[in-house]
């Protein structure tokens, strides 16, 4: 292996490049900083080669900042551009590898320090970059050859800052448009299983985590980064079922990952086998049997929801990592997903929102449906919202006229279940009932009905609602 | 490697002056120190004479934000180094040691995902330094999140009274229930007078509690206090700085 005029190893990872300790500094708040790979083809790189535009390290002056960009050219048989960023993720590691060379953020915000002890045994960041392709090389043996330009001429950065924005638009444009079938992994996450231990949490392209924070790249990176950690790779395995999602990888995780508790999660599905819900999830969703409907209230929305219930009672309710039929808990982006609940008909489902929610993802509703989805300043309960959708003509209602007959025949059976009374007779597999909160007995107003219909030894549906005087 | 001195205790017991002293000294023996500011309700950067200090909570709700975004703009963003990026810019650099501010506490959403983030960040952080310096509230959250993993030595600031040294024996208490590694735990007790200090001393032992100094009443620091000096600027003859000076000793330095 070469000799560098720096040490060279991942305990230098946290290095801190304080003010006092510093020769100069690169990018960063106080000016701009670029970093970009890009893939091109092996006969356009000169391997191994470092190029610098503007002051090299023995013109710069003391604790000066210098504007900067890094653009790293990478060659290889399995090369692609669709790599350019899982490889530029790691140039934040490999710079920090090397001893008094503190880099921090990522693309156009790039910040780094050179120490006053690093930058006395360089002459020139030509070293510099050479360690820096050498982990490359040695981390990613995929990239055969490598070469790179430093750039510290303001005119120069800002032109290849123009540059960079354009491709990192193109770049997140194909991020977006990345689905469910264009990969072979999906990744799971742990974090929640401290407090929700059965909670199975799938990450795919089509489907954010609940809490909202984790998505399919971020799996990516930590996996990579970390396999024994939090974030894991799930392969997909066999497509069991397009529209509801059901993969045979991911519920075989499910089974392991639930202690056995669920052997099916389905990611696209609301009813049958939905995914578990830890507390986390941004907004959770409510069926509403009244209309057949499907409302959602997010974790802001401070008031009730039609069925006379708010987002804490619901997400008490729902939470602890269960399969709960008739609730489930979401990150804010999965209404932006095409494969949104398409299991139990997507938005055509959807009937109720809280305006600052509805608000806030207008846009992720189909256009011919905005209207027709109610808010709480539409209806406050489910006579008026029945009304509402009756009225907007909403596609639920088309099935209102098919579950009319069945209906008449069900109220005859439906009896009333005092809630904390008499152990429940319920079916040993299938789905658990949510944790109900301990209602105050007896006294007006407060208390829960729970009807069950069409009980005799399956459950069909549940319905939790306020009891009427 | 890195030692990490939490120091706690009631409000008004003036732990954040002891902690402000005990750097004072240890960035005077040549220590290279990160004081962090852990408790919302005090004041380490004014003791210590900065002002207008960025906070990790502004950091983290930066990331929050971005993230939960509806549709984020990079959904491919490095999460890990754009909030690394965001603790290290908020790091104050002062002569001698640096501080970081944990400010207001968190918004409703999940934070799970952006703690264990910080996790990672200040794990690689302390290993920076000599000697990390918290000043906590009571209720030591931010130990229980784990943001901050293990402590080599806990101090209790009491005031020179027998609620003082119960609120003591309960943090003795909440600490076992912390899965956070806690290595020795220590008594301070400040505001002594020769009025009361054999009777604390008799407290103490009764409590089981290692009183490991008792800083005197100091009217030098009552009265920087009221020009508006920091505390960090005291002389090092006064009766507080000099048993602060006992105190870092007995703790290995």
């Amino acid at each position: 292996m070469t000799e560098f005029p720096f040490e060279i190893s991942p305990m230098f990872e946290g290095e801190r490049v304080r003010k006092e300790g510093m020769f100069v500094e690169l990018g960063g708040p106080k000016s701009i900083g670029l970093e970009l790979v890009r893939s091109k083809p092996m006969d356009e790189i000169e391997d191994d080669k470092v190029t610098i535009v503007g002051p090299d390290i023995k013109e710069m002056e003391e604790g000066k900042t210098y504007p900067w960009a890094m653009i790293f050219n990478i060659g290889g048989e399995l090369v692609e551009p669709d790599l350019e960023s899982v490889v530029e993720r790691r140039v934040h590691d490999f710079i920090n590898y090397c001893q008094g060379i503190m880099h921090l953020n990522q693309r156009y915000d790039v910040w780094m320090r050179i120490s006053k002890d690093t930058a006395g045994k360089l002459d020139s960041l030509e070293p510099f970059g050479k360690a820096v392709m050498m982990l490359f090389k040695t981390e990613l043996p995929f990239i055969e050859k490598m070469q790179v330009t430093f750039y510290t001429d303001e005119e120069e950065v800002k032109k290849q800052m123009d540059e960079a924005m354009e491709i990192f638009r193109a770049r997140d444009a194909r991020t977006k448009d990345l689905h469910d079938e264009d990969v072979d992994v999906f990744y799971g996450c742990t974090l929640c299983q401290s407090f929700a231990p059965t909670s199975v949490c799938v990450v795919s392209p089509d489907r954010i985590a609940l809490c909202g924070a984790i998505n399919w790249f971020d799996g990516r990176a930590a996996a990579k980064v970390d396999p024994e950690g939090p974030q894991f790779e799930i392969a997909k395995g066999e497509l069991l079922d397009a529209k509801t999602g059901e993969y045979s990888g991911v519920n075989e995780i499910a089974k392991k990952l639930s202690g056995g508790e669920f052997d099916k999660i389905k990611l696209h599905s609301f009813f049958d086998s939905p995914h578990t819900s830890c507390g986390c999830f941004e907004v959770v969703g409510f069926y509403i049997p009244e209309v057949d409907g499907i409302g959602w209230v997010n974790r802001e929305f401070q008031g009730m929801a039609p069925n006379g219930i708010g987002f804490s009672t619901m997400a008490g309710q729902t939470g602890g990592g269960k399969q709960i039929i008739g609730f489930l808990g979401i990150g804010v982006n999965y209404f932006y997903s095409p494969k949104f609940i398409q299991a139990d008909g997507g938005w055509n489902r959807v009937v109720w929102l809280p305006s600052m929610l509805k608000e806030k993802i207008t846009e992720a509703i189909p256009a011919d449906l905005v209207d027709k989805i109610a808010t709480e300043k539409d209806t406050p309960d489910i006579a008026s919202l029945k009304a509402f959708l009756q009225e907007k003509n909403h596609p639920v209602v088309a099935s209102w006229a098919a579950a009319e007959e069945e209906e008449e025949e069900e109220e005859e059976v439906a009896e009333e279940v005092a809630v904390p009374a008499a152990p429940m007779m319920m079916p040993t597999a299938g789905f658990q009932i949510p944790a109900m909160p301990m209602m105050a007995g007896g006294k007006s107003g407060s208390g829960i009905k729970v009807t069950f219909k069409n009980a005799k030894i399956t459950i069909d549906r549940m319905i939790i609602s306020e009891k009427k005087e | 490697m890195t030692k990490v001195i939490a120091i706690t205790g009631k409000g008004g017991t003036g732990k954040t002056a002891v902690a402000a002293l005990l750097i004072r000294y240890l960035s005077k023996k040549g220590k290279f120190i990160l004081a962090v500011d852990a408790d919302a309700d005090a004041n380490l950067p004014e003791t210590l004479g900065c002002e207008n200090v960025k906070t990790v909570g502004d950091a983290k709700e930066y990331l929050q934000d971005e993230i939960t975004k509806p549709k984020p703009d990079n959904p491919d963003m490095n999460k890990e180094s754009v909030l690394k990026s965001k603790v290290y810019e908020i790091i104050e650099e002062m002569p001698g040691y640096d501080l970081l501010v944990m400010g207001r506490p968190e918004g409703s959403g999940c934070y799970c995902y952006v703690n264990n983030l910080l996790r990672g960040i200040m794990d690689k952080l302390i290993v920076n330094y000599d000697v990390v310096v918290i000043d906590t509230e009571a209720g030591l959250e931010h130990f229980s999140r784990k943001i901050i993993r293990d402590i080599d030595d806990l101090l209790v600031v009491t005031d020179a009274s027998r609620r003082g040294f119960r609120t003591a024996e309960r943090i003795r208490e909440l600490v076992t229930e912390l899965d956070s590694k806690v290595g020795n735990i220590h008594i301070i007790a400040n505001k002594v007078t020769d009025a009361n200090r054999e009777e604390l001393v008799k407290l103490a032992e009764d409590l089981k509690l290692d009183l490991i100094g008792m800083i005197p009443l100091d009217p030098k620091i009552m009265e920087m206090d009221i020009k508006g000096i920091p505390l960090f600027e005291i002389p090092d003859d006064s009766i507080a700085a000099m048993e602060v000076e006992k105190i870092v000793k007995k703790l290995g330095f």
